[in-house]
């Protein structure tokens, strides 16, 4: 997996990370029990501080999508979030509600809307069967 | 926030050179952990106030505290406990690269020898070799070497690539850097002055910018890029005028506007936006930009 970072996004750059990572697991990129280079080489490849790369690392780690073996580095976990269902669906809600409103602002109708997440999802689902596949 | 002592805590410095101040009442607090940019033009103040830090210089007035302690009257204490390199490194000319190391050594409590060898054999520097015989560049590493071995809880590094290949600089100081917080991560402050930016783009967690011997900007680094912005935006016909508080610099070419901003961007593009623009961007400035449109 390539990570980047793009400083000119204005997005801090360990929230770049976390979704880069966050976009690999999803679309298959990543599986569990993959590993994820370790801090220090990391932080030399992208010309990141380590803390930057650590705080990425703990940040995934708290939402359980990566976990540390001590002395072995870090791993993708299974799906196994550490929170509750209702958690994780208020989340996803939040998230959901600010693309509404982005919607509103560039006047995409709801059908067009609803039309734009079903192909996303056929997006991702596609990209998980070519990691598959290969 | 932590309450732990911070590693530095500069309190309103001020040092004149006969009539002329060189520092003017600079503050700045840099948490243990961190690395800090300490970012300023030739003549800025910047090496004065470290000089102040490493009580090279007395205050004229105002305070530094390196771990909680004054380095004029804790001065051994303090100096166990940090590595500085200079902008100008020396070194006795006789000496061999392993001898200047064992030298350095001689001085400290403890000494990473591992660090040494990955570092030599990482920038290729042969410790039979004569210092004398080594390029500018090497005269750095070696420094820089000597500087992280002893594992130093704060390195202060003056101007550590000025001078230098601009190729190779940039990878060395990230190694640096890197091997220096690999060994305890949440003890290991780096404090750098330096007006070349751009190097330590994704170094940096927090900055100052100091003008004129005080500090004209402090930010961390995420909320820097965060709050400024370039905005561009292209119309049909003749760009509107707008003016909000927050505009640094405003371009107008042709049927594009170009606006640069300090906070303010959301009410900035949602006044653009009333203007049915053709197209709207932003993007964050680098702290190089930022540096530069503060001083203007």
């Amino acid at each position: 997996m390539l990570l980047q970072i793009n400083f000119k996004s204005g997005k801090p750059a360990y929230l770049q990370l976390v979704d880069q990572v966050k976009a690999a697991v999803a679309s298959g990129g990543l599986r569990a029990g993959d590993s994820l280079p370790g801090i220090r080489p990391l932080a030399e490849d992208l010309r990141l501080n380590r803390n930057t790369v650590a705080k990425a690392y703990a940040e995934l780690e708290s939402q359980g999508v990566i976990e540390t073996a001590p002395g072995k580095g870090c791993f993708v976990a299974g799906n196994n979030s550490p929170l509750k269902k209702e958690v994780r669906i208020k989340m996803l809600s939040d998230e959901i509600d600010a693309a509404i409103v982005q919607a509103h602002h560039l006047q995409i109708a709801d059908d067009q809307f609803l039309d734009l997440v079903r192909k996303r999802l056929d997006y991702f689902q596609q990209q998980n069967d070519k990691h598959a596949s290969l | 926030m932590s309450t732990e002592t911070p590693a530095i805590e500069i309190h309103q410095l001020a040092r004149k050179y006969g009539n002329t101040d060189a520092v003017n009442g600079l503050t700045l607090s840099v948490r243990a952990g961190q690395c800090y940019g300490f970012f300023g033009r030739n003549g800025a103040g910047k090496t004065t106030t470290i000089r102040c830090l490493l009580n090279l210089l007395k205050p004229t007035s105002g305070s530094v505290r390196v771990f909680g302690l004054d380095p004029a009257r804790d001065e051994v204490a303090v100096k166990r406990r940090l590595a500085y390199v200079p902008d100008q490194v020396a070194f006795y000319p006789w000496m061999t690269v392993a001898q200047t190391l064992e030298y350095l050594a001689s001085f400290r409590d403890r000494w990473n020898q591992q660090t040494q060898r990955e570092l030599l054999d990482r920038f290729r520097l042969d410790p039979a070799k004569k210092v004398d015989g080594l390029s500018k560049g090497q005269k750095t590493q070696l420094a820089l070497i000597g500087a992280i071995c002893p594992e130093p809880d704060l390195l202060i590094l003056d101007e550590p690539t000025s001078g230098l290949d601009p190729i190779v600089r940039r990878e060395f100081i990230q190694t640096i850097i890197g091997a220096y917080q690999e060994t305890a991560p949440g003890r290991r402050t780096v404090f750098v002055s330096t007006h070349l930016i751009s190097e330590f783009e994704g170094l940096i967690d927090q900055f100052t910018i100091i003008e004129n011997g005080r500090a004209a900007l402090t930010l961390e680094a995420d909320a820097a890029r965060e709050k400024y912005k370039k905005i561009r935006a292209r119309f049909a016909g003749e760009p509107p005028r707008i003016d909000v508080p927050g505009i640094l610099n405003l371009r107008r070419v042709g049927r594009d506007l170009e606006i640069v901003a300090n906070g303010a961007s959301d009410e900035i593009i949602h006044r653009l936006n009333a203007h049915a623009p053709e197209s709207v961007s932003t993007e964050a400035l680098t702290l190089e930009d930022i540096f530069l449109v503060s001083l203007k």
